[in-house]
Protein backbone atom coordinates (compact mmCIF):
# COMPACT_ATOMS: atom_id res chain seq x y z
CA UNK A 1 0.00 0.00 0.00
CA UNK A 2 0.84 3.38 -1.15
CA UNK A 3 0.96 4.21 2.89
CA UNK A 4 3.99 2.05 3.28
CA UNK A 5 6.18 4.24 1.25
CA UNK A 6 5.64 7.91 2.54
CA UNK A 7 5.99 6.53 6.35
CA UNK A 8 9.05 4.94 5.69
CA UNK A 9 10.46 3.73 9.01
CA UNK A 10 13.05 6.26 9.92
CA UNK A 11 10.08 8.90 8.96
CA UNK A 12 8.08 7.68 11.36
CA UNK A 13 11.03 7.35 14.09
CA UNK A 14 12.07 10.51 14.04
CA UNK A 15 8.28 12.03 13.79
CA UNK A 16 7.72 10.03 17.47
CA UNK A 17 10.96 11.10 18.93
CA UNK A 18 12.34 13.97 17.28
CA UNK A 19 15.64 15.18 17.24
CA UNK A 20 16.95 18.65 19.05
CA UNK A 21 13.29 19.78 20.01
CA UNK A 22 12.61 21.58 22.68
CA UNK A 23 13.35 25.14 24.32
CA UNK A 24 15.61 27.69 22.26
CA UNK A 25 16.45 29.43 24.85
CA UNK A 26 20.13 31.27 24.74
CA UNK A 27 19.97 30.85 20.55
CA UNK A 28 21.54 33.63 18.78
CA UNK A 29 18.54 34.11 16.33
CA UNK A 30 15.74 31.72 16.10
CA UNK A 31 13.22 32.07 12.94
CA UNK A 32 9.10 30.98 12.55
CA UNK A 33 7.68 29.28 9.46
CA UNK A 34 4.23 28.27 9.25
CA UNK A 35 1.89 26.83 7.01
CA UNK A 36 -1.31 28.85 6.52
CA UNK A 37 -2.89 25.57 4.91
CA UNK A 38 -2.56 23.60 8.42
CA UNK A 39 -1.57 26.11 10.46
CA UNK A 40 1.63 24.12 11.37
CA UNK A 41 3.81 25.96 12.88
CA UNK A 42 8.10 25.42 13.80
CA UNK A 43 10.24 27.93 15.28
CA UNK A 44 14.28 27.21 14.13
CA UNK A 45 16.78 28.60 17.01
CA UNK A 46 20.67 28.58 15.62
CA UNK A 47 23.24 28.19 17.80
CA UNK A 48 26.15 29.30 16.67
CA UNK A 49 29.99 29.00 17.29
CA UNK A 50 32.30 32.08 15.19
CA UNK A 51 31.14 31.12 11.39
CA UNK A 52 29.94 27.31 12.70
CA UNK A 53 26.01 26.44 14.11
CA UNK A 54 27.44 24.55 16.77
CA UNK A 55 23.14 23.40 16.87
CA UNK A 56 20.09 23.48 15.59
CA UNK A 57 17.15 22.58 17.57
CA UNK A 58 13.64 23.42 16.77
CA UNK A 59 10.11 23.99 18.36
CA UNK A 60 6.65 23.96 17.57
CA UNK A 61 3.61 21.47 16.02
CA UNK A 62 2.76 20.18 12.96
CA UNK A 63 2.16 16.66 11.43
CA UNK A 64 4.77 13.34 11.29
CA UNK A 65 6.49 14.49 8.04
CA UNK A 66 7.35 18.36 9.36
CA UNK A 67 7.96 17.16 12.88
CA UNK A 68 10.51 13.99 10.80
CA UNK A 69 12.12 16.83 8.35
CA UNK A 70 12.93 19.52 11.10
CA UNK A 71 14.62 16.41 13.21
CA UNK A 72 15.87 15.44 10.17
CA UNK A 73 17.24 19.03 9.32
CA UNK A 74 18.24 19.88 12.67
CA UNK A 75 20.68 16.92 12.62
CA UNK A 76 21.87 17.57 9.00
CA UNK A 77 23.37 20.88 9.58
CA UNK A 78 24.20 21.01 12.85
CA UNK A 79 27.89 21.09 12.88
CA UNK A 80 28.21 22.92 9.57
CA UNK A 81 29.36 26.61 8.34
CA UNK A 82 26.66 29.03 7.64
CA UNK A 83 27.59 28.30 3.62
CA UNK A 84 26.88 24.87 4.15
CA UNK A 85 24.07 24.84 5.71
CA UNK A 86 22.78 27.37 3.68
CA UNK A 87 23.61 25.48 0.17
CA UNK A 88 21.68 22.52 1.85
CA UNK A 89 18.65 24.83 2.32
CA UNK A 90 18.82 25.84 -1.50
CA UNK A 91 19.52 21.75 -2.67
CA UNK A 92 16.26 20.78 -0.45
CA UNK A 93 14.38 23.32 -2.22
CA UNK A 94 15.42 22.22 -5.66
CA UNK A 95 14.95 18.47 -4.72
CA UNK A 96 10.83 19.56 -3.94
CA UNK A 97 10.39 22.24 -6.43
CA UNK A 98 7.66 20.24 -8.77
CA UNK A 99 8.57 19.74 -12.05
CA UNK A 100 11.77 19.20 -11.32
CA UNK A 101 13.22 15.45 -13.04
CA UNK A 102 14.10 12.55 -11.18
CA UNK A 103 17.97 13.35 -11.80
CA UNK A 104 17.92 15.57 -8.14
CA UNK A 105 18.94 13.53 -6.01
CA UNK A 106 18.48 13.98 -2.39
CA UNK A 107 21.28 16.67 -0.68
CA UNK A 108 22.60 14.11 1.87
CA UNK A 109 21.95 10.39 1.99
CA UNK A 110 20.48 10.85 5.81
CA UNK A 111 18.01 12.73 4.29
CA UNK A 112 16.70 9.72 1.98
CA UNK A 113 13.68 9.12 3.88
CA UNK A 114 11.95 12.03 3.08
CA UNK A 115 12.03 11.14 -0.67
CA UNK A 116 9.33 8.98 -0.78
CA UNK A 117 7.26 12.72 0.64
CA UNK A 118 8.10 13.85 -3.28
CA UNK A 119 5.66 12.04 -4.71
CA UNK A 120 3.24 13.85 -2.39
CA UNK A 121 2.81 17.68 -3.89
CA UNK A 122 0.31 18.29 -0.83
CA UNK A 123 2.95 17.66 1.43
CA UNK A 124 5.88 19.40 0.26
CA UNK A 125 5.42 22.43 2.72
CA UNK A 126 5.18 19.93 5.16
CA UNK A 127 8.79 19.08 4.13
CA UNK A 128 10.25 22.65 3.72
CA UNK A 129 8.85 24.23 6.76
CA UNK A 130 11.62 24.26 8.66
CA UNK A 131 14.45 24.43 5.78
CA UNK A 132 12.51 28.04 5.30
CA UNK A 133 12.81 29.03 8.64
CA UNK A 134 16.30 27.61 8.91
CA UNK A 135 17.49 29.58 5.78
CA UNK A 136 15.89 32.85 6.93
CA UNK A 137 17.90 32.69 10.14
CA UNK A 138 21.04 32.04 8.43
CA UNK A 139 19.95 35.29 6.32
CA UNK A 140 19.24 37.57 9.43
CA UNK A 141 22.65 36.25 10.95
CA UNK A 142 24.72 39.49 11.73
CA UNK B 1 -27.43 8.58 20.83
CA UNK B 2 -30.91 8.12 18.64
CA UNK B 3 -30.93 5.37 16.99
CA UNK B 4 -32.32 5.67 13.23
CA UNK B 5 -35.97 5.42 13.04
CA UNK B 6 -38.36 3.69 10.63
CA UNK B 7 -38.87 6.80 8.23
CA UNK B 8 -35.11 7.17 8.16
CA UNK B 9 -34.21 3.45 7.29
CA UNK B 10 -37.05 4.02 4.95
CA UNK B 11 -35.58 6.97 3.17
CA UNK B 12 -32.18 5.45 3.12
CA UNK B 13 -33.13 2.61 1.10
CA UNK B 14 -35.13 4.95 -1.62
CA UNK B 15 -31.58 6.84 -1.86
CA UNK B 16 -29.66 4.02 -1.63
CA UNK B 17 -29.39 3.22 -5.23
CA UNK B 18 -28.55 7.10 -6.00
CA UNK B 19 -24.80 6.55 -6.37
CA UNK B 20 -25.60 4.98 -9.33
CA UNK B 21 -26.27 8.27 -10.71
CA UNK B 22 -23.01 9.56 -10.28
CA UNK B 23 -20.22 7.98 -13.09
CA UNK B 24 -17.07 8.99 -10.95
CA UNK B 25 -18.27 6.99 -8.26
CA UNK B 26 -19.20 3.63 -10.42
CA UNK B 27 -17.13 4.46 -13.49
CA UNK B 28 -14.30 3.07 -11.59
CA UNK B 29 -11.24 4.55 -12.66
CA UNK B 30 -9.63 4.38 -9.48
CA UNK B 31 -7.74 1.04 -8.89
CA UNK B 32 -9.54 0.91 -5.20
CA UNK B 33 -12.99 2.45 -4.61
CA UNK B 34 -13.39 5.32 -3.47
CA UNK B 35 -15.33 6.14 -0.41
CA UNK B 36 -15.90 10.45 -0.90
CA UNK B 37 -16.35 12.11 2.59
CA UNK B 38 -15.09 15.54 1.25
CA UNK B 39 -18.50 16.23 0.08
CA UNK B 40 -18.95 19.89 2.14
CA UNK B 41 -15.59 20.99 0.09
CA UNK B 42 -17.51 19.66 -2.98
CA UNK B 43 -19.80 17.29 -4.28
CA UNK B 44 -19.51 14.81 -7.45
CA UNK B 45 -22.26 15.56 -9.72
CA UNK B 46 -24.64 13.12 -11.14
CA UNK B 47 -25.27 12.32 -15.00
CA UNK B 48 -28.14 14.59 -15.21
CA UNK B 49 -26.34 17.60 -14.48
CA UNK B 50 -23.00 16.85 -16.71
CA UNK B 51 -25.53 15.60 -19.26
CA UNK B 52 -27.76 19.21 -18.81
CA UNK B 53 -24.34 20.80 -19.82
CA UNK B 54 -23.09 19.30 -22.51
CA UNK B 55 -27.06 19.47 -24.19
CA UNK B 56 -26.66 22.96 -23.37
CA UNK B 57 -23.32 23.53 -25.88
CA UNK B 58 -24.93 20.58 -28.37
CA UNK B 59 -28.50 21.75 -28.93
CA UNK B 60 -29.02 25.52 -27.90
CA UNK B 61 -26.10 27.33 -27.21
CA UNK B 62 -26.16 30.69 -27.77
CA UNK B 63 -25.51 34.22 -26.07
CA UNK B 64 -28.49 35.29 -23.44
CA UNK B 65 -30.11 38.72 -23.54
CA UNK B 66 -28.54 39.55 -26.31
CA UNK B 67 -29.39 37.95 -29.71
CA UNK B 68 -32.43 38.70 -32.06
CA UNK B 69 -32.55 34.98 -33.74
CA UNK B 70 -34.09 31.93 -32.40
CA UNK B 71 -31.13 30.26 -31.39
CA UNK B 72 -30.53 33.17 -29.43
CA UNK B 73 -33.69 33.30 -27.71
CA UNK B 74 -33.95 29.58 -26.66
CA UNK B 75 -30.72 30.45 -25.21
CA UNK B 76 -32.00 33.41 -23.28
CA UNK B 77 -35.27 31.16 -22.58
CA UNK B 78 -33.56 28.60 -20.84
CA UNK B 79 -31.63 30.97 -18.78
CA UNK B 80 -34.44 32.24 -17.46
CA UNK B 81 -35.95 28.90 -17.32
CA UNK B 82 -33.00 27.81 -15.11
CA UNK B 83 -33.32 31.22 -12.61
CA UNK B 84 -36.68 30.29 -12.18
CA UNK B 85 -36.08 26.71 -11.14
CA UNK B 86 -33.39 27.75 -8.65
CA UNK B 87 -35.69 30.82 -7.26
CA UNK B 88 -38.15 28.23 -6.85
CA UNK B 89 -36.29 25.79 -5.31
CA UNK B 90 -34.95 28.29 -2.19
CA UNK B 91 -38.47 29.80 -2.22
CA UNK B 92 -37.97 33.21 -3.81
CA UNK B 93 -41.37 35.25 -4.38
CA UNK B 94 -40.00 35.82 -7.56
CA UNK B 95 -37.06 34.21 -10.14
CA UNK B 96 -35.92 38.66 -10.37
CA UNK B 97 -34.86 38.14 -6.95
CA UNK B 98 -32.04 35.16 -7.80
CA UNK B 99 -29.27 36.66 -8.90
CA UNK B 100 -26.26 34.48 -10.69
CA UNK B 101 -22.89 34.68 -8.84
CA UNK B 102 -19.56 32.60 -9.69
CA UNK B 103 -19.64 31.41 -6.04
CA UNK B 104 -21.64 31.93 -2.59
CA UNK B 105 -17.91 33.78 -2.19
CA UNK B 106 -18.82 36.06 -4.96
CA UNK B 107 -22.57 36.50 -3.51
CA UNK B 108 -21.07 37.62 -0.21
CA UNK B 109 -19.03 39.95 -1.12
CA UNK B 110 -21.58 41.35 -3.78
CA UNK B 111 -23.92 42.29 -0.86
CA UNK B 112 -20.82 43.86 1.26
CA UNK B 113 -19.60 45.79 -1.20
CA UNK B 114 -23.20 46.84 -3.36
CA UNK B 115 -25.19 46.54 -0.07
CA UNK B 116 -23.20 47.12 2.91
CA UNK B 117 -20.43 50.04 1.70
CA UNK B 118 -23.47 51.83 0.86
CA UNK B 119 -25.19 51.23 4.36
CA UNK B 120 -22.62 51.39 7.22
CA UNK B 121 -21.41 54.60 8.85
CA UNK B 122 -19.27 54.64 11.59
CA UNK B 123 -20.29 53.59 14.76
CA UNK B 124 -22.89 50.99 13.10
CA UNK B 125 -22.50 47.27 14.18
CA UNK B 126 -22.02 44.40 11.53
CA UNK B 127 -22.55 41.04 13.50
CA UNK B 128 -20.90 37.81 12.28
CA UNK B 129 -20.77 33.97 14.34
CA UNK B 130 -17.25 32.65 15.53
CA UNK B 131 -18.19 29.40 13.61
CA UNK B 132 -18.25 31.51 9.78
CA UNK B 133 -16.36 30.84 6.69
CA UNK B 134 -13.61 33.07 6.02
CA UNK B 135 -15.92 34.30 3.16
CA UNK B 136 -18.34 35.34 5.43
CA UNK B 137 -15.84 37.19 7.71
CA UNK B 138 -13.38 38.54 5.22
CA UNK B 139 -15.65 41.06 3.20
CA UNK B 140 -16.76 42.20 6.54
CA UNK B 141 -13.98 42.65 8.04
CA UNK B 142 -12.93 45.19 5.16
CA UNK B 143 -16.09 46.43 4.69
CA UNK B 144 -16.24 47.73 8.62
CA UNK B 145 -12.81 48.98 8.49
CA UNK B 146 -13.55 51.13 5.49
CA UNK B 147 -16.46 52.53 7.46
CA UNK B 148 -15.18 52.75 10.59
CA UNK B 149 -18.13 50.17 11.60
CA UNK B 150 -17.45 47.76 14.34
CA UNK B 151 -17.40 44.48 13.53
CA UNK B 152 -18.89 41.78 16.18
CA UNK B 153 -18.40 38.07 17.08
CA UNK B 154 -21.77 35.52 18.43
CA UNK B 155 -19.85 33.29 19.89
CA UNK B 156 -20.69 29.61 20.52
CA UNK B 157 -22.07 28.19 23.69
CA UNK B 158 -19.46 25.08 25.35
CA UNK B 159 -21.14 22.61 23.20
CA UNK B 160 -20.58 24.75 20.02
CA UNK B 161 -24.00 25.86 19.24
CA UNK B 162 -24.69 29.92 18.92
CA UNK B 163 -25.13 31.78 22.05
CA UNK B 164 -26.96 34.16 20.35
CA UNK B 165 -28.97 34.83 23.35
CA UNK B 166 -25.91 36.06 25.12
CA UNK B 167 -24.98 38.27 22.10
CA UNK B 168 -24.89 41.52 24.11
CA UNK B 169 -26.50 44.40 21.89
CA UNK B 170 -27.34 41.47 18.52
CA UNK B 171 -30.96 43.79 18.02
CA UNK B 172 -29.98 47.48 19.15
CA UNK B 173 -30.01 49.79 17.05
CA UNK B 174 -26.14 50.26 16.34
CA UNK B 175 -26.82 47.01 14.46
CA UNK B 176 -27.20 47.61 10.55
CA UNK B 177 -26.68 43.79 9.57
CA UNK B 178 -26.41 40.20 10.49
CA UNK B 179 -24.28 37.72 8.61
CA UNK B 180 -24.62 34.21 9.64
CA UNK B 181 -24.19 30.45 7.96
CA UNK B 182 -27.12 27.98 8.05
CA UNK B 183 -24.76 25.27 8.84
CA UNK B 184 -21.02 25.36 10.19
CA UNK B 185 -18.73 24.02 7.47
CA UNK B 186 -16.23 22.85 10.34
CA UNK B 187 -18.72 21.72 12.99
CA UNK B 188 -22.12 20.95 11.21
CA UNK B 189 -23.88 22.65 13.31
CA UNK B 190 -27.33 23.89 12.42
CA UNK B 191 -28.22 27.34 13.48
CA UNK B 192 -31.68 28.91 14.37
CA UNK B 193 -31.39 31.28 11.69
CA UNK B 194 -35.10 31.42 11.83
CA UNK B 195 -35.48 32.97 15.28
CA UNK B 196 -32.45 35.07 14.23
CA UNK B 197 -34.61 36.31 11.52
CA UNK B 198 -37.68 36.65 13.53
CA UNK B 199 -36.20 38.90 15.91
CA UNK B 200 -33.80 41.40 13.80
CA UNK B 201 -37.35 41.88 11.51
CA UNK B 202 -38.85 43.35 14.36
CA UNK B 203 -35.87 45.94 15.02
CA UNK B 204 -35.76 46.12 11.01
CA UNK B 205 -31.99 44.60 11.17
CA UNK B 206 -31.47 42.84 7.48
CA UNK B 207 -29.59 39.43 7.98
CA UNK B 208 -27.50 37.25 5.42
CA UNK B 209 -27.70 33.67 5.22
CA UNK B 210 -24.92 31.84 4.02
CA UNK B 211 -26.61 28.70 3.64
CA UNK B 212 -23.66 27.07 0.95
CA UNK B 213 -23.54 24.19 3.32
CA UNK B 214 -27.02 23.38 4.14
CA UNK B 215 -28.99 23.84 0.52
CA UNK B 216 -27.63 20.40 -0.69
CA UNK B 217 -29.06 18.80 2.94
CA UNK B 218 -31.77 20.24 3.85
CA UNK B 219 -35.09 22.24 3.03
CA UNK B 220 -34.06 25.79 2.47
CA UNK B 221 -37.15 28.56 1.99
CA UNK B 222 -36.23 32.07 2.27
CA UNK B 223 -40.15 33.47 2.90
CA UNK B 224 -39.69 30.48 5.83
CA UNK B 225 -36.66 31.84 6.95
CA UNK B 226 -37.34 35.55 6.36
CA UNK B 227 -33.69 36.41 5.59
CA UNK B 228 -33.09 39.54 3.41
CA UNK B 229 -30.14 37.53 1.56
CA UNK B 230 -28.71 34.10 0.79
CA UNK B 231 -26.30 33.12 -0.46
CA UNK B 232 -25.07 29.50 -2.30
CA UNK B 233 -23.09 27.35 -4.62
CA UNK B 234 -24.05 24.74 -7.10
CA UNK B 235 -20.68 22.49 -6.70
CA UNK B 236 -21.84 21.76 -2.89
CA UNK B 237 -25.68 20.68 -4.30
CA UNK B 238 -24.34 18.43 -7.10
CA UNK B 239 -24.24 21.12 -9.53
CA UNK B 240 -21.29 22.43 -11.92
CA UNK B 241 -18.55 24.55 -10.29
CA UNK B 242 -18.41 28.32 -11.47
CA UNK B 243 -22.11 29.07 -10.55
CA UNK B 244 -23.74 30.30 -7.72
CA UNK B 245 -27.00 32.55 -6.49
CA UNK B 246 -27.66 35.36 -4.14
CA UNK B 247 -31.14 35.55 -3.29
CA UNK B 248 -32.40 38.94 -1.85
CA UNK B 249 -35.33 40.59 -1.28
CA UNK B 250 -36.54 43.30 -3.60
CA UNK B 251 -36.00 46.39 -1.25
CA UNK B 252 -32.36 45.24 -0.57
CA UNK B 253 -32.21 44.70 -4.61
CA UNK B 254 -33.60 48.32 -5.11
CA UNK B 255 -30.98 49.45 -2.62
CA UNK B 256 -27.43 47.61 -3.81
CA UNK B 257 -25.24 48.44 -6.05
CA UNK B 258 -23.85 46.55 -8.93
CA UNK B 259 -20.32 44.79 -8.30
CA UNK B 260 -19.37 44.31 -11.97
CA UNK B 261 -20.11 47.55 -14.95
CA UNK B 262 -20.33 46.60 -18.31
CA UNK B 263 -22.23 44.94 -20.83
CA UNK B 264 -25.78 43.76 -20.40
CA UNK B 265 -26.30 45.75 -16.82
CA UNK B 266 -27.34 48.89 -18.46
CA UNK B 267 -30.60 50.66 -19.47
CA UNK B 268 -29.15 53.79 -21.37
CA UNK B 269 -25.15 54.70 -21.63
CA UNK B 270 -23.74 57.68 -22.46
CA UNK B 271 -20.10 58.60 -22.89
CA UNK B 272 -20.75 60.88 -19.56
CA UNK B 273 -23.56 58.81 -17.48
CA UNK B 274 -24.91 55.73 -17.20
CA UNK B 275 -28.17 53.98 -16.04
CA UNK B 276 -28.53 50.97 -14.37
CA UNK B 277 -30.84 47.72 -16.10
CA UNK B 278 -33.76 46.30 -13.95
CA UNK B 279 -32.55 43.77 -11.50
CA UNK B 280 -31.32 40.55 -11.59
CA UNK B 281 -29.19 41.59 -14.87
CA UNK B 282 -28.04 44.92 -12.87
CA UNK B 283 -25.88 42.21 -11.17
CA UNK B 284 -25.07 40.24 -14.06
CA UNK B 285 -22.72 41.89 -16.10
CA UNK B 286 -20.79 40.48 -18.75
CA UNK B 287 -22.18 37.27 -20.98
CA UNK B 288 -24.06 35.18 -19.04
CA UNK B 289 -22.77 31.46 -17.87
CA UNK B 290 -25.42 29.90 -19.68
CA UNK B 291 -24.49 26.09 -20.02
CA UNK B 292 -23.65 26.07 -16.05
CA UNK B 293 -26.92 27.55 -15.04
CA UNK B 294 -28.30 24.76 -16.77
CA UNK B 295 -26.24 22.47 -14.86
CA UNK B 296 -27.83 24.22 -11.64
CA UNK B 297 -31.17 23.88 -12.83
CA UNK B 298 -30.83 20.37 -13.59
CA UNK B 299 -29.21 19.83 -10.18
CA UNK B 300 -32.10 21.14 -8.51
CA UNK B 301 -34.05 19.03 -10.35
CA UNK B 302 -32.49 16.15 -9.46
CA UNK B 303 -32.69 16.92 -5.46
CA UNK B 304 -36.42 17.59 -5.84
CA UNK B 305 -36.79 14.24 -7.59
CA UNK B 306 -35.05 12.93 -5.07
CA UNK B 307 -36.79 14.88 -2.30
CA UNK B 308 -35.33 16.94 0.20
CA UNK B 309 -37.09 15.77 3.50
CA UNK B 310 -35.67 12.43 2.34
CA UNK B 311 -32.15 13.45 1.57
CA UNK B 312 -32.08 15.41 4.91
CA UNK B 313 -33.39 11.91 6.84
CA UNK B 314 -30.71 9.85 4.34
CA UNK B 315 -27.63 12.39 5.61
CA UNK B 316 -28.75 12.64 9.18
CA UNK B 317 -28.99 8.71 9.49
CA UNK B 318 -25.39 8.37 8.60
CA UNK B 319 -24.10 11.12 10.41
CA UNK B 320 -25.53 9.51 13.71
CA UNK B 321 -24.51 6.11 12.90
CA UNK B 322 -21.36 7.85 12.01
CA UNK B 323 -20.77 9.80 15.41
CA UNK B 324 -21.69 6.46 17.08
CA UNK B 325 -19.23 4.40 15.56
CA UNK B 326 -16.71 7.31 16.03
CA UNK B 327 -17.42 8.29 19.52
CA UNK B 328 -16.03 5.09 20.62
CA UNK B 329 -12.70 5.05 19.06
CA UNK B 330 -10.10 5.50 21.92
CA UNK B 331 -8.33 8.94 21.68
CA UNK B 332 -10.77 10.46 19.58
CA UNK B 333 -12.38 13.69 20.03
CA UNK B 334 -15.74 14.99 18.23
CA UNK B 335 -15.85 18.76 17.41
CA UNK B 336 -18.79 18.96 19.13
CA UNK B 337 -18.99 16.26 21.63
CA UNK B 338 -21.36 13.44 20.70
CA UNK B 339 -24.48 13.90 21.77
CA UNK B 340 -24.70 17.67 19.79
CA UNK B 341 -26.84 17.63 17.09
CA UNK B 342 -25.63 18.14 13.71
CA UNK B 343 -25.90 18.36 9.72
CA UNK B 344 -23.48 16.15 7.74
CA UNK B 345 -20.10 17.16 9.05
CA UNK B 346 -18.15 15.66 11.49
CA UNK B 347 -15.15 16.73 12.55
CA UNK B 348 -12.67 15.22 14.65
CA UNK B 349 -9.19 15.31 16.53
CA UNK B 350 -7.01 12.20 17.27
CA UNK B 351 -4.84 11.73 20.08
CA UNK B 352 -0.92 11.71 19.11
CA UNK B 353 -1.78 11.81 15.33
CA UNK B 354 -1.93 14.69 13.48
CA UNK B 355 -5.02 15.74 11.03
CA UNK B 356 -3.03 15.55 7.77
CA UNK B 357 -1.36 12.25 8.46
CA UNK B 358 -4.99 11.05 9.11
CA UNK B 359 -6.17 12.03 5.89
CA UNK B 360 -3.22 10.84 4.55
CA UNK B 361 -3.34 8.04 5.10
CA UNK B 362 -7.10 7.60 4.63
CA UNK B 363 -6.13 8.98 1.38
CA UNK B 364 -4.27 6.18 0.76
CA UNK B 365 -7.06 3.71 1.68
CA UNK B 366 -9.89 5.41 -1.22
CA UNK B 367 -11.30 7.80 1.82
CA UNK B 368 -11.30 11.30 0.75
CA UNK B 369 -11.44 13.36 3.82
CA UNK B 370 -10.46 16.98 4.54
CA UNK B 371 -7.82 18.03 7.37
CA UNK B 372 -6.81 21.58 7.82
CA UNK B 373 -8.81 24.52 9.53
CA UNK B 374 -11.30 24.74 6.79
CA UNK B 375 -11.45 28.47 5.85
CA UNK B 376 -12.53 28.62 9.78
CA UNK B 377 -8.93 29.71 11.42
CA UNK B 378 -10.98 31.89 14.31
CA UNK B 379 -13.50 28.91 15.22
CA UNK B 380 -10.19 26.35 15.49
CA UNK B 381 -8.12 29.39 17.27
CA UNK B 382 -10.89 29.60 20.04
CA UNK B 383 -10.92 25.19 20.28
CA UNK B 384 -7.07 25.80 20.81
CA UNK B 385 -6.62 23.59 17.15
CA UNK B 386 -4.36 24.20 14.43
CA UNK B 387 -6.42 21.56 12.60
CA UNK B 388 -8.80 18.72 12.27
CA UNK B 389 -10.05 16.15 10.17
CA UNK B 390 -13.47 16.30 8.82
CA UNK B 391 -15.79 13.74 6.83
CA UNK B 392 -18.35 15.03 5.33
CA UNK B 393 -21.59 13.09 4.12
CA UNK B 394 -23.62 13.32 1.07
CA UNK B 395 -26.50 11.19 -0.78
CA UNK B 396 -24.49 9.07 -2.43
CA UNK B 397 -22.95 7.75 0.84
CA UNK B 398 -23.46 4.04 2.23
CA UNK B 399 -22.43 2.49 5.59
CA UNK B 400 -19.88 0.87 3.54
CA UNK B 401 -18.12 4.64 3.65
CA UNK B 402 -18.36 4.48 7.39
CA UNK B 403 -16.49 1.20 7.66
CA UNK B 404 -14.04 2.52 5.32
CA UNK B 405 -13.60 5.48 7.29
CA UNK B 406 -13.39 3.65 10.66
CA UNK B 407 -10.84 1.35 9.21
CA UNK B 408 -8.79 4.13 7.99
CA UNK B 409 -8.61 5.21 11.14
CA UNK B 410 -7.09 2.23 12.83
CA UNK B 411 -4.51 1.87 10.32
CA UNK B 412 -3.66 5.18 11.25
CA UNK B 413 -3.58 4.66 14.90
CA UNK B 414 -1.61 1.17 14.15
CA UNK B 415 0.25 2.73 12.72
CA UNK B 416 1.47 5.76 14.92
CA UNK B 417 0.91 4.23 18.14
CA UNK B 418 3.10 0.88 17.07
CA UNK B 419 7.66 1.27 17.64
Amino acid sequence: MATDTLYKDILLEHSRHPRNKGELEGADVVCRGSNPRCGDEVEVGLFMQGERLQSVRFRGRGCSVCMASSSLMTEAVSGRSRSEARDLCQQMQAWFTPGDGADVAEPLPALGALEAVRGYPARRRCVLLSWEALSEALASLP
Amino acid sequence: MLAASGSERHAAERLAGCSADFPLLTDAQQEQSLHYLDNAATTQKPRAVIAAISECYQEYYATVHRGLYPLAEEATRRYEQARQQIAGFVGAAAPSQLIFTRSTTEAINMVAYGWARTHLSAGDHVWVTRMDHHANLLPWQRVCREAGARLRVIELREDGTLDWQAAEGLFDRHTRLIALCQVSNVLGIVNPVQEICEQAALRGIPVLVDAAQSVAHMPVDVEALGCDFLAFSAHKMYGPSGIGALFARPERLAEMEPLLLGGGMVDRVTLDDSSWADYPSRFEAGSANLADAAGFAAAVAYLNQLGMDRIHGHVSALTRRALDSLAAVPGLQLLPQAGVDRSGIISFTLDGIHPHDIAQIAGERGVALRAGHHCCQPLLQSLGLAATVRASFAIYNTEADIDALLSAIDAARRLFESG
